[in-house]
């Protein structure tokens, strides 16, 4: 076994300034083990070097079990066409997955690992990142994937005129014109402004960003061409969509011969379809109507940690919750670790207000938790000159645990004598078009939303929060908030990160502009003799090693 | 009024009604919040790739002009361009269509005989156990919700039994006999629910035509009581029940949301629940309109057989 020291030399030797400054952080002790993993993978430092260092074993599982199974998922029904640029819901991304692949594979545990990149490094500013390709990967028909594809592909998502759901990921990270090919196994990124997570956007985090072939001609439904371990055998609309494993894979032989994908539009169904053996998985759940599923004794139930939350935004600028004493108050009613045993049965980490949850190494813990305190609650209120309290509107809208929510933030805001009246809408009405003045969500003075997980935090710190935040339902405006989320985002550094993270917090904490109650797991389900199954916080399922008993 | 005019005039009004809907289907889905891509890409999505999106679909138009486009082609057969789908909409509803055909004739072919056999049984032993026994059975299944129902026999039958698949969808090329084995579960709980509703109109029309001179008449000539029943009392009595057929099967056609979902089937219901919540209106119209169109056959049919069976109206007496 080669020495540490060796090892390290080694490393210090082949990196720039911001590896080595990773590895600076990790002698001094200011990085974990997961850390340097986590940050020395995102910044382009190979994982086995990394594991080496670390004395660990950071090889993907092996695939275990009998080869040529037939696996059958149970999912959601995409609920419209199966277009890489355009698909914006979990039904639709799985399915890119199942064929399509990413420059970087974002891993459950945040680390990111090569795909079709091999590598990848910034410079030191942290504003272009050059990603080094896979050689010799193939694409379903044959033909060989390089540089232009990836440019085209990056390109076609970072358009305006293309209707690219990824554009919102991509907005002042990376324009059109952005990435652009040096040979053809190297691409460089130039980015809007320095971004110190970028390979996150270039990931499987970011569905959209499969790499296509540069001709490709918006007929995706007809080939779902891609360079992955599954090939397209059938797919028919509505109804569900068949795989073959590709012989010609990158990665190795595939162990299941084929996938089947079921389409439904409900969950109870896919649960009575998983424990009456006509499926093998279950993508996704929620707690609610899923206990039968977590007290089956034949099901295994595949939990993992994410940052999925609901954000309850109070209008900063109104006469009812314009007073930070008020919010304050409002967020010190809370129980949170009842509501994460009530509502989800443990399966939710409890949130301090700020977007950045504890699965993000980012997050700072000597940050304090609130906790409930209804006393403290009440103080403050009388400090606003609120103290008979005032009666407003909640508006939600009618998705998972939401409505019993909002029950319990009634039943909250009334100790400390505020009245609410509840307004659950249908998802569409409370999202209406999405522009203020239009849209319950951006205009509601006290609401709830539905937020999805993010492999990094920038997006939820930057939409719902900054001064010009697109998302920004609770008209939070703070330069020192804006000024640390711009240090946060450009960091190529964990320490800056971490250093920015507990500014945010305190700031988020003192202002509390919007309530971050918890952050929920994402839960799947498969039959007990099924294995090999990986998966992702978005839904993504990665099935070339799955197989069943 | 001449009988071959009648169905002529019916046919007609259906028209008019079928284009009545239409309007009222786009003046109702402009009434929906939000926009096309906005539902496509999602509430979070750029305001510039929504606005790119929409005009890609044409959904940037004036409403007017987007519903004078689409009924042009309407008329020609051309059931336009699904939004979600961006591919024509005929497969979908076609298929959509004969999925939901197979899925009522399944429980027609089980619900109609029994029921009828069952109301008439129990007219003949009017105020005997039997007769209470269907009665009070038959009210109480059409009281439970289909949802209630589809769930406890999935959970018996499918998943505790294991005797038939839970779900009604089959891969292409599946055989017929295979996909009446899907289509069995499905079906029982539209059985259940329209097992009372009928079965209590086929044994009131009974009551009423045994009461009747002509019955009387038939029993004092000495004919056998089989004989009575079939050529003089069915064919009366089952007249209201044929309409209530008739009239159940536009709703068995696009009503059956919750037993699709259930099932998973890709049944119209389910599509023009979809379309709906996309804002997808091409999808939306052609799915409502196939269903009218079913509602408006099947009253033709209904009336025909009225006539068939009704020597008053043949006669062109009534």
């Amino acid at each position: 076994m080669i020495p540490r020291s060796v090892l390290l030399d080694m490393l210090r030797r082949r990196s720039g300034t911001i590896e080595n400054h990773v590895i600076d952080e990790f002698l001094a002790g200011r990085l974990d083990r997961r850390g340097l993993l986590r940050h020395g993978s995102r910044v382009g430092i190979a994982v086995p070097l990394l594991a080496a260092i670390l004395g660990i074993n950071a090889r993907p599982a092996k695939a275990q079990g009998v080869p040529g199974s037939t696996i059958r998922v149970a999912h959601q029904v995409p609920s419209g066409a199966v277009e890489p640029v355009s698909v914006a819901n979990t039904g639709g991304l799985i399915l890119l997955q199942q064929v399509g692949e990413f420059l970087v594979r974002d891993l459950p545990d945040l680390t990111v690992r090569p795909m079709l990149a091999l590598s990848w490094a910034p410079n030191s500013a942290g504003d272009v990142w050059t990603f080094k390709l896979r050689p010799s990967v193939k694409f379903h028909d044959g033909r060989i994937m390089n540089a232009a594809d990836v440019v085209a592909s990056m390109d076609r998502l970072a358009d305006p005129k293309n209707g690219s759901n990824a554009l919102s990921a991509f907005r002042g990270v990376l324009s059109l014109g952005g990435a652009r090919r040096v040979d053809d196994l190297t691409v460089e990124f130039h980015l809007d402004a320095p971004n110190g997570n970028f390979p996150y956007y270039v990931s499987s985090g970011n569905y959209n960003s499969i790499i296509l072939p540069a001709d490709y001609a918006g007929d995706f439904e007809k080939t779902f061409m891609g360079t992955g371990p599954f090939k397209l055998e059938r797919f028919t609309p509505n109804v569900g969509a068949n795989f073959i494993r590709n012989p010609d894979w990158w990665g190795g032989a595939v162990l299941p011969a084929r996938t089947e994908f079921s389409f439904f539009n409900d969950q109870q169904p896919q649960i009575l379809a998983l424990q009456g053996g006509q499926v093998d998985i279950v993508t996704q759940f929620a707690v609610q109507g899923g206990l039968g599923l977590m007290n089956d004794p034949d099901v295994k139930v595949l939990k993992l940690r994410s940052s999925a939350h609901r954000q309850i935004h109070m209008k900063t600028d109104s006469p009812k919750f314009g007073d930070k004493r008020v919010r304050q108050a409002i967020a010190l009613t809370l129980d949170r670790p009842g509501l994460v045993a009530g509502l989800f049965r443990g399966n939710a980490e409890v949130g301090d207000d700020s977007p950045i949850a504890p699965i993000y190494p980012s997050s700072d813990p000597a940050v304090p938790q609130r906790k409930k305190d209804i006393e403290r609650a009440r103080a403050l209120m009388a400090e606003a000159g609120m103290a008979k309290g005032f009666e407003a509107t909640f508006t939600t809208m009618r998705v998972g645990e939401m409505p019993d929510f909002a029950v319990l933030i009634q039943n909250a805001c009334a100790s400390i004598g505020i009245k609410l009246n509840l307004k659950i809408e249908d998802q569409s009405a409370y999202y209406g078009s999405a522009k203020a003045g239009t849209s319950d969500w951006l205009d509601s003075e006290f609401g709830m939303t539905d937020y999805g997980h993010r492999g990094v935090p920038n997006v939820l710190l930057a939409a719902p929060l900054l001064s010009t935040g697109a998302w920004n339902s609770a008209h939070f405006k703070n330069p020192e908030y804006d000024k640390q989320v711009a240090d946060y985002v450009a960091a190529t550094d964990l320490g800056i990160q971490r250093a920015a993270s507990g500014k945010i917090g305190a700031i988020l904490l003192e202002e509390t502009p919007v309530i971050f109650a918890y952050f929920y797991s994402h839960l799947s389900a498969t039959g007990s003799g099924v294995t090999g199954v990986e998966k992702t916080a978005i839904s993504q399922l990665f099935l070339q090693n799955a197989a069943v008993a | 009024m001449s009988l071959p005019r009648l169905p002529i005039r019916r046919l007609g009004g259906g028209l008019v009604t079928l284009l009545l809907l239409s309007i009222a289907i786009f003046a109702g889905a402009q009434l929906l919040p939000g926009d096309v891509a906005r539902a496509i890409l999602g509430p979070l999505a750029d305001p510039s790739a929504v606005a790119s999106l929409n005009h890609q679909l044409g959904t940037d138009r004036p409403p007017l002009v987007m519903y004078a486009d689409w009924i042009g082609h309407f008329i020609t057969g051309d059931m336009g361009q699904s939004y979600a789908y961006r591919s024509p909409v005929m497969p979908f509803v076609a298929t959509a269509l004969s999925n939901s055909l197979k899925l009522a004739a399944v429980a027609f072919v089980i619900v109609v005989p029994l029921s009828i056999g069952a109301g008439v049984y129990a007219a003949s032993r009017a105020g005997r156990w039997q007769d209470r026994v269907i009665s009070i059975a038959g009210l109480s299944l059409t009281i439970v919700p289909e949802f209630v129902s589809s769930i406890v026999l999935i959970l018996i039958v499918g998943v505790w039994l294991r005797w038939l698949p839970i779900s009604a969808a089959t891969r292409p090329g599946t055989g017929a006999l295979e996909q009446l084995r899907h289509l069995i579960l499905p079906a029982l709980p539209l059985v259940l629910v329209l097992f009372g509703y009928i079965a209590r109109m086929a044994r009131a029309g009974t009551l009423q035509a045994l009461d009747a001179d002509y019955t009387r008449t038939a029993v004092l000539k000495g004919l056998p009581r089989h004989t009575v029943i079939t050529r003089h009392v069915l064919r009366n009595a089952l007249l209201p029940t044929i309409t209530v057929i008739a009239s159940q099967l536009g709703s068995m056609i696009g009503g059956l949301v919750v037993v699709e979902a259930l099932f998973r089937y890709q049944g119209i219901g389910s599509l023009i629940l979809n379309a709906a919540r996309v804002k997808d209106f091409p999808m939306l119209e052609a799915g409502i309109l196939t269903v009218g169109a079913v509602y408006v056959l099947a009253t033709l049919i209904a009336d025909g057989l009225y006539t068939v069976l009704d020597p008053r109206l043949r006669a062109g007496v009534a």
